[in-house]
């Protein structure tokens, strides 16, 4: 089932042209890894994808939806996990979760907070204001909260950058579950470890354009890393 | 139905952001009573003997207070939404804009109405008006200062009506806290004048019967916020 499909998005900022063209589509139970350099429009591409951001040019659908001509009709179908948080910091987790979550319209939402301080193990922490958290527990809790309403495709924008060893372990453990779960998955990076455990199929993102890379049954991390520092000495 | 349920639950949240960090709220009372300070100083402390000019005098204070605490208070509401991509979080939970820009009015105009209540007769009372007020004003006191508070309030709504379209537009464009004051200032300049002469009908007459400007403030809230509630998808959305 194709939860998403892009074709020929660009985004063109005064005389720059960020995104030049890019194809992409993401079936369930996908992670769809996009390596790429700082300034190569990874960011910008979530934002459009997540609908926060209008393409210049181009054509996308989440669910069958067109999300350019419908944007407030999918949003309910997305997870996004940005730079920045997209919460109230001096709000504690639970706090942020419930008031996400009526906006949503969670059904039994004490239960599925409860559920996912839990699985990010933020518990402890529940009613402590987000401002004081470290970045792990931030991104931990940016998780929780993209996870509230249950979506069916996730955008995580470098949800590995600024975590330690434990932290990115748990994200990668969290990425394997909601993956066994059905979920789509499209994470950018330009860790090639890191989005090679966490994918199932790899894209480079260079110069605005999309290059398909292998699926990961295709592709050793010591080739998928070979090529993405040849690609970027170019 | 869930609409009406988001806007509640945007107010709430406003609300209570604002009352947790209580910042604004000291702030904007300072301001108040600062500016206050300011005119009975200056006009003081022998205020105007003819009631008409300490009623002009009182509106011209509560005013000038009520339109810069009202900008403070965009500015920081604004701020909260800006910080941390906030407003994003709410965007992407598929809330309408117009209800978003609704519930920004309600919480703000909550916000300065509850202001206008404490800072009025404090405002009156360090302006000496209620000594002069005429005999038939002075007979409905509790009633013209309740007309007062309404008309503060309808000013506020128009206010709020024009100033959260303006901080939203703000809130994509570079110069933020500049722009809100350089483009609200004349957008608001009709609310403002019509309130100012209301409130100084309603302390020298004790009504507004037959008053130009009490229409002027009514419907110029109302179309600014009936045509701000459908643009706004357009400022948010781009």
């Amino acid at each position: 089932m194709i939860l998403l499909q892009a074709t020929q998005i660009t985004k063109r900022f005064a005389h720059r042209m960020v995104l030049n063209g890019v194809d992409l589509d993401v079936q369930a139970g996908e992670v769809v890894a996009i390596f790429g350099p700082n300034g190569a429009g990874k960011t910008t591409l979530i934002k459009i994808l997540s609908t926060l951001v209008k393409p210049t040019s181009g054509a996308f659908q989440i669910a069958g939806i067109d999300a350019i001509a419908n944007p407030l009709r999918v949003r309910s179908s997305l997870g996004v996990v940005a730079h920045e948080p997209f919460a109230y910091l001096e709000w504690s987790p639970y706090e942020n979760l419930k008031f996400f979550g009526r906006l949503y319209g969670v059904d039994a939402l004490e239960e599925r907070i409860a559920d996912l301080l839990a699985d990010v193990e933020l518990t402890p922490f529940a009613h402590e204001p987000v401002r004081i958290f470290s970045r792990g527990m931030t991104q931990r809790f940016m998780i929780a909260k993209a996870l509230i309403h249950d979506p069916t495709l996730l955008l995580f924008d470098e949800p590995f950058s600024g975590l330690d060893v434990a932290a990115k372990q748990f994200v990668l453990k969290l990425i394997q579950q909601e993956r066994a779960r059905g979920k789509g998955l499209i994470l950018t990076t330009h860790d090639t470890e890191l989005g090679y455990h966490a994918a199932s199929r790899f894209l480079f993102l260079l110069d605005g354009q999309i290059e398909p890379v292998a699926e990961k049954a295709e592709i050793e991390l010591t080739e998928l890393s070979r090529q993405y520092e040849q690609r970027l000495k170019k | 139905m869930k609409g009406f349920r988001q806007i509640i639950w945007l107010i709430r949240k406003d609300l209570a952001l604002q009352f947790r960090t209580k910042d604004t709220l000291i702030l904007i009372f300072v301001f108040s009573i600062l500016v206050v300070l300011i005119f009975s100083f200056a006009f003081g402390p022998i205020f105007p003997d003819d009631p008409e000019d300490r009623a002009k005098l009182a509106a011209s204070v509560l005013w000038t207070a009520f339109s810069f605490a009202g900008i403070i208070t965009l500015n920081r509401s604004f701020d909260l939404e800006r910080a941390n991509g906030a407003i994003q979080g709410v965007r992407l939970t598929g809330v309408d804009p117009s209800n978003f820009y609704l519930s920004k009015v309600i919480s703000t105009l909550v916000f300065l109405t509850m202001l206008e209540l404490i800072v009025t007769p404090i405002a009156l009372q360090f302006l000496e008006v209620l000594d002069v007020l005429p005999a038939i004003v002075q007979e409905r006191l509790l009633l013209t200062l309740l007309k007062l508070i309404g008309v503060l309030a309808i000013g506020t709504l128009g206010f709020c009506a024009v100033g959260v379209i303006v901080s939203g537009i703000s809130t994509s464009t570079h110069g933020k806290e500049s722009l809100l004051s350089v483009v609200l200032l004349p957008l608001i300049f009709p609310v403002i004048m019509a309130g100012a002469k209301c409130s100084v009908s309603l302390l020298t007459t004790g009504g507004l019967e037959g008053n130009f400007w009490i229409s002027i403030l009514v419907v110029y809230s109302l179309v600014f916020l009936a045509s701000a509630y459908l643009l706004f998808e357009f400022v948010i959305e781009g």
